[in-house]
Parts: C-alpha cells; structure tokens; sequence
C-alpha cells in the first residue's frame, strides 16, 4: 500500500522538480536559470521519474489522483487530475531522457547564442506542456497541454526570427495545427454534452460511439501528428534550431496526436469505420512522406519525412486497434529519432552549416562517433532484428499481415517499409562513404563530451530500449502467434528490398549518367505538388468567396435591390405604368368615365 | 315593341361610347352629344305614346331647348378653346401645367 503511495508521490515529485526553473527564479533574484542549471534539473527528473516507472514495472499498479476541482457549471466538474497508468509512466522516463540528452546537447549547438537562456527556458516550458498532456486524465488539462505545445513549437521553430522561411514555417506549423484543434475542440463539445465530463476513464460504454466526436479526435490527430493532409508543416519546421528538431518534431510534440487516439481509444474501438479511417490515413500518410523522402537532399528534411513516415505507421496501429503497439512505437521511435536529429545536428555544425548531403561525404573518417551513431540510428528505423526499432515495428507489420484489414492499406505500409530502407541508406551512403564533397577546412571536431555523451547515451538507448521495454511490459492483446514463414519474414524482406535496391541506383548514380527530371522524381522532390496546390487554391477560393460574400451579396443585393435602391426601382415600376393616365388629356379622363360605366351597367345585371 | 327599345339603347350607347373614345377633334364628341341627345329625344317622345298618356308629351320639348342650350355652349366652348389652344386637338389640352 505504501508502494502505491510512493507512486503518486514520486510521479508528483518529477513533475514539481521540472516545475522549478520556472518557479524559483520569480522567489528570488539569486536563483537564475542557466544552460546547464535546467540540463541537471531535467536529469533530476529523469531519474526520479524512474522510481514510478518501476513500480509500474514491479507492481503493475496504476493511478489516478485528483486534486483541485473546478465547478465549471452546475453538474460540470474538471478537476484537476493526473493518470499514472501504463502509458503516462513509461512515457515520462522517455520523455525526459532524450531532453536530457538533448538540452545537453544544445549547450554545445546553440553555445554562440545570445539568448541562450530564453531557448532553455522555451524547451522547458515546451517539455512542461508535454508532461502535462501525457498525465492529463481529463480532456480539459490534455488541451491545455495541446495548446502549450503548439505555442512553443511556434516560439522555437520561428526561433531565428530574422529569417523569413523561418516565420513563414512557424506560422504554417500554427494553422495546420489550429485546423487540426477544431476536431479536437469539436470532441470535447460532444464529450461534454454527452457523457457530461471531461475524465477520459469515464466514457468506457461497450455501445458504439457515433463516428462524429470520432472524427473530431481523427482531424486532431492528423492536424497534430503531421499525417497526410495537414502535413506540410512539418518538413517545414525544420527551420528550427537542430535541439528544436530534435525534440519537438521528432519524439514528442508529433506523437502527442497519436498519444490522443491511444488515451480516447475505447472510444474508438467500437467503430468500425473510424478504425478504417485510421488505418487508410495511416498507411497513405507513410508511403507519401517516405516516397518524398526518396529524393530530398537536405539531411533534416529527410529525417522530417522518416518522422512523418513512421507517424503514419503509428496511425495505421491505431487502426489495428493495437493501442499499446503504437505506443511502444512512439517510445522506441524517440530514441533513434532523437538520436539521428543529434547527429545531423553534430554534422551540420562540424560542416560549418552545409545541410545538403549532396556535398557531404566520407565523414565516417572524420567524425567516427557520430556516423556510428547514425548508422545505429538508421539501422533501428530500418526494424534491423532486435535494435530498438524491430520490437515495435516488426510486430506491427506480423499484425498487420495476419488482420483481415484492408489489403490496400497493407500494400502501401509495406511499400513505406521499403523506401525507408532505401533512403535511410541512400542518406548514409552520400553521408557516411565515398569521396569528400566537402570544402577541405571544415571544423570538423566531435571532441567535445556534450556533444558525444548525449548521441552514445541515446544510441545506448536505440540498442536496448525496444528489449528493455518488452520484456517488462505485458501486452494486453495476445500478438498473433503463428503465421507463415513468409508472412513472418515480411518486414525484414521488403527492408532488404529496399537496401538493395538503394546500393543499385548509388552504383547508377556513379556510373551512368541519366536524365535529370522524370515525372516521378519531379513528384517525389517537389512533395506532391501538395504545397502550392493546396496553399494556393485554398485561399484564392476563400477569399474570392468572402468577396462574393461581402461586396456581391451584402453591398450589391442588399443596398441595391432590396435597400434603398430597390424601394426607388419600386416606386419607379408603379409610376411608369401609372403615367399613362395622368398625362392631363380629356381623353383619358372620358375613357375613365366609359370604363365606370361599363362597370356599372355589368354589376346592375 | 322591344326591338325599338334595343335600336335607342344601342344608340344611345354607341353615341356615349363614341364620347368616350373620340381621337383628335373635340367636335366629334360633341356631335356625338348630339346624337346622344337625338336618341333620348325619340325615345322620350315614344314613351307617352306607348303608355298612352298624353300629359308627358311636354317632356320631349323640354328636353330639345335644354340640349340646344347645351349644343350652343358647347360649341361656344369650343371656339374659345380653338382661340386659346390653337385648334381643337384633343391633345393639345392639358390640364398639367408642365
């Protein structure tokens, strides 16, 4: 019972010590923040926060704890309360060990940066937003934290305000996600005029819940996690500082959509067609952001895309009705992710600021700590047997060949499989082996511990984490057990398809010269032709409706055929046809006269 | 008997309905006036004949010396009104003043 106790008390006690840099500089004027002061804070955090996350661990005991309540109306409470369950635990550990390692490693990137302190305290308030909306048990304080993470993504990707891509990314990264908080806002209006709370234990009916709240959270999963549709804010936003990158876009602001679907998932089980949406959106979001990854050369637009990637094959477990598989994903998936942001943000800075991979290569020379870091990285997202990523991604493939699901959707992730091997190699070879492309006096230098410690921590983490997790975590579905031997070797086939297929076109692209623009590689590098399509017909057609609206409808009908105008063309009808007989002639006034007579003479009959 | 009655009622309508619809010279409906006054004359002088009382045989003449007063004014009209409008087109008078 005292375990219990500890549980709630240790979780609480993570939650005040990332509490405090903000807190203890307004008590006093001695206690300033520095760089490293919230690098130790958060790396007090993450050890404190292992204690529930072995308890968890131990004792599988989960809980709720509520503490002030606020009667919003009558019979409305939100209490203010916190859900220690499987997933809110072991995400906090995760959580706060890649930001660890990542504000580590921005005291080394961002070490020329005037304000150096204000992006500290920007990635704090970022990680406080996080925390608050993975232990949020009711909706009220989990939109609370899906605004304050969409607020300081737009603070740090516009963190270079200077530059104007930077400001245009920022202000995309806020609509999309804003498009994405109407379905949100819409589910939390149906949640409260149904089922009367916002408590996301509460609405656990077996019944079927009516597809439209379902949507709602489907619309705020696919605004905030990037899938296809709402998804060009994300390559976009790797305008930000490289930590940005590294912690936002990658390990935890983007799976806070799919961290929604995980925690309202009884709510979607029982819908058949929501399920379906999920997976179709799922599987179309990963194969269209792996296919633009083919052909980028910017070495953080293609882990954007990886990272989009692999949201969509989150969203497609999600359909599978494999809650927990998605979020063993979201926790495998933040450590390499992180990791290879890490690393390209090491090679960028050693480059003296060169991002194109096209004039990169044969750093594994020069940078060795790095480059094997990336490998490990990349081998992880491949789904290489038994690293990190292989315990999440195998499974979701085996359950996916074994459902009875949509074939279409199946094709489409396998596809995706594939073009990750195949970029994820592409981008190590013009990376890692060949000749330099490089200007030759390159500050090439990874001797520095902030920079090494933090990617050999993580790849640390890509290595075992996948087993680490599994081995202490049941699942609560039983996986499929038994399948044919090519069903099983699935995954691991089409990887090496793509790996093949990868070295072929290096060896291509070293001895043939081929054609510069094809259909499919102009559909590749241009991202679809999704962003001027959609940006630019969008708002042409809403603005000319809003002038239609305004000017044509309310200035021209209004005030002029029905307003004053109108009246006046009124009066003018009646007046024409009236002139005739008011002309003054006898003869109209002696027609007048027949005409009563006439009329006389018929009613007297 | 009827048939009569019919040829004065059409005469007297005709003539009333021409008033109405003359198209240039007032003349016209002044002759129609007269025409108007020559039916009701033979119809007034048959009418004591045909209830046969022989003390209504003044209404006729009473009628003629009114209707030649009324010819006479109407004619006396229309020479002023030649004199003041130039000539007797009927659109030439009217009553508006712009």
């Amino acid at each position: 019972m005292e375990l219990a106790l500890l549980l709630n008390t240790s979780t609480l006690l993570t939650l005040t010590i990332i509490l405090t840099p903000i807190l203890l500089p307004l008590m006093s004027n001695k206690l300033q923040n520095t760089p490293t002061s919230i690098t130790h804070t958060v790396k007090i955090a993450f050890l404190m926060s292992l204690v529930p996350a072995t308890l968890f661990m131990y004792l599988g005991s989960e809980s709720i704890t509520s503490h002030l309540e606020w009667k919003f109306i009558s019979n409305f409470k939100i209490p203010l309360s916190f859900k220690m369950d499987q997933y809110s635990l072991m995400f906090l550990p995760i959580a706060l060990f890649v930001t660890w390692s990542i504000l580590q490693f921005a005291t080394w990137y961002m070490a020329t940066e005037p304000y150096i302190t204000k992006f500290f305290s920007y990635l704090l308030a970022f990680l406080i937003a996080m925390l608050m909306l993975t232990t949020a048990n009711n909706m009220f304080l989990l939109f609370i934290g899906w605004e304050g993470v969409g607020i300081m993504s737009f603070l740090l990707i516009g963190w270079w305000q200077g530059r104007a891509e930077a400001n245009t990314a920022a202000l995309q990264a806020v609509l999309y996600n804003r498009i994405g908080d109407i379905g949100l806002i819409l589910s939390l209006a149906w949640l409260a005029s149904t089922t009367n709370t916002w408590e996301i234990q509460q609405p656990l009916s077996p019944t079927q819940t009516p597809i439209l709240p379902l949507l709602g959270l489907i619309l705020a999963a696919t605004g905030k996690s990037a899938q296809f549709g709402l998804h060009p804010w994300l390559p976009a936003a790797m305008e930000g500082p490289t930590p940005v990158s590294a912690l936002l876009h990658s390990s935890t602001m983007v799976v806070a959509g799919i961290f929604l679907l995980i925690r309202t998932h009884p709510l979607l089980a029982n819908n058949p067609t929501a399920l379906t949406t999920c997976l179709c959106l799922g599987a179309l979001s990963t194969l269209f952001a792996a296919t633009c990854a083919l052909t980028q050369n910017d070495i953080k637009k293609i882990i954007a895309f990886s990272t989009s990637s692999q949201l969509g094959l989150m969203m497609v477990t999600i359909g599978l009705n494999l809650p927990q598989l998605a979020f063993l994903h979201i926790s495998t998936h933040a450590f390499f992710k992180a990791m290879l942001f890490l690393c390209s943000g090491s090679i960028i800075h050693c480059l003296n600021g060169e991002q194109d991979i096209r004039k990169m290569g044969s750093l594994q020379k020069m940078l060795p700590t790095t480059t094997s870091c990336l490998t490990i990285g990349n081998l992880a997202l491949m789904g290489t047997p038994f690293l990190a990523g292989f315990y999440s991604k195998d499974p979701i493939i085996e359950c996916l060949n074994t459902s009875y699901l949509n074939t279409w959707a199946l094709l489409l992730t396998l596809m995706a499989t594939s073009f990750t091997a195949t970029y994820s190699i592409r981008m190590t070879l013009l990376v890692q082996t060949g000749y330099t492309r490089m200007p030759s006096a390159s500050p090439t230098n990874e001797n520095n511990p902030a920079v090494t410690n933090p990617i050999t921590r993580l790849a640390l983490g890509s290595i075992m984490a996948g087993l680490l997790i599994t081995s202490f975590i049941l699942p609560t579905k039983t996986p499929p057990m038994t399948m044919p031997t090519l069903t099983k070797t699935t995954a691991i086939l089409v990887t090496i398809l793509g790996i093949m297929l990868a070295l072929e076109l290096s060896n291509m692209t070293h001895m043939l010269t081929h054609p510069k623009q094809n259909p499919l590689l102009n559909f590749s590098s241009s991202l679809g032709y999704f962003n001027p399509l959609t940006h630019r017909f969008t708002s042409t057609n809403l603005l000319h409706t809003g002038q239609k609206f305004a000017l044509h409808l309310i200035d021209l009908s209004w005030y002029k055929k029905m307003g004053p105008q109108g009246l006046a063309d009124l009066q003018l009808m009646a007046t024409k046809t009236s002139i005739t007989l008011h002309t003054g002639l006898i003869k109209a006034y002696l027609e007048s006269f027949a005409l009563s007579i006439l009329i006389t003479i018929l009613f007297l009959h | 008997m009827s048939i009569l009655h019919l040829s004065f009622y059409s005469a007297f309508t005709l003539s009333s309905l021409g008033l109405a619809f003359h198209r240039t010279h007032l003349i016209s409906a002044l002759l129609c006036l007269e025409s108007m006054m020559l039916s009701m004359y033979l119809a007034l002088s048959l009418w004591p004949i045909e209830n046969q009382m022989a003390s209504y045989t003044l209404v006729p003449l009473l009628m003629l010396t009114f209707s030649a007063c009324e010819a006479g004014t109407g004619l006396a009209m229309l020479v002023a009104s030649t004199r003041t409008h130039g000539s007797d087109h009927l659109h030439n008078l009217n009553l508006l003043q712009c």
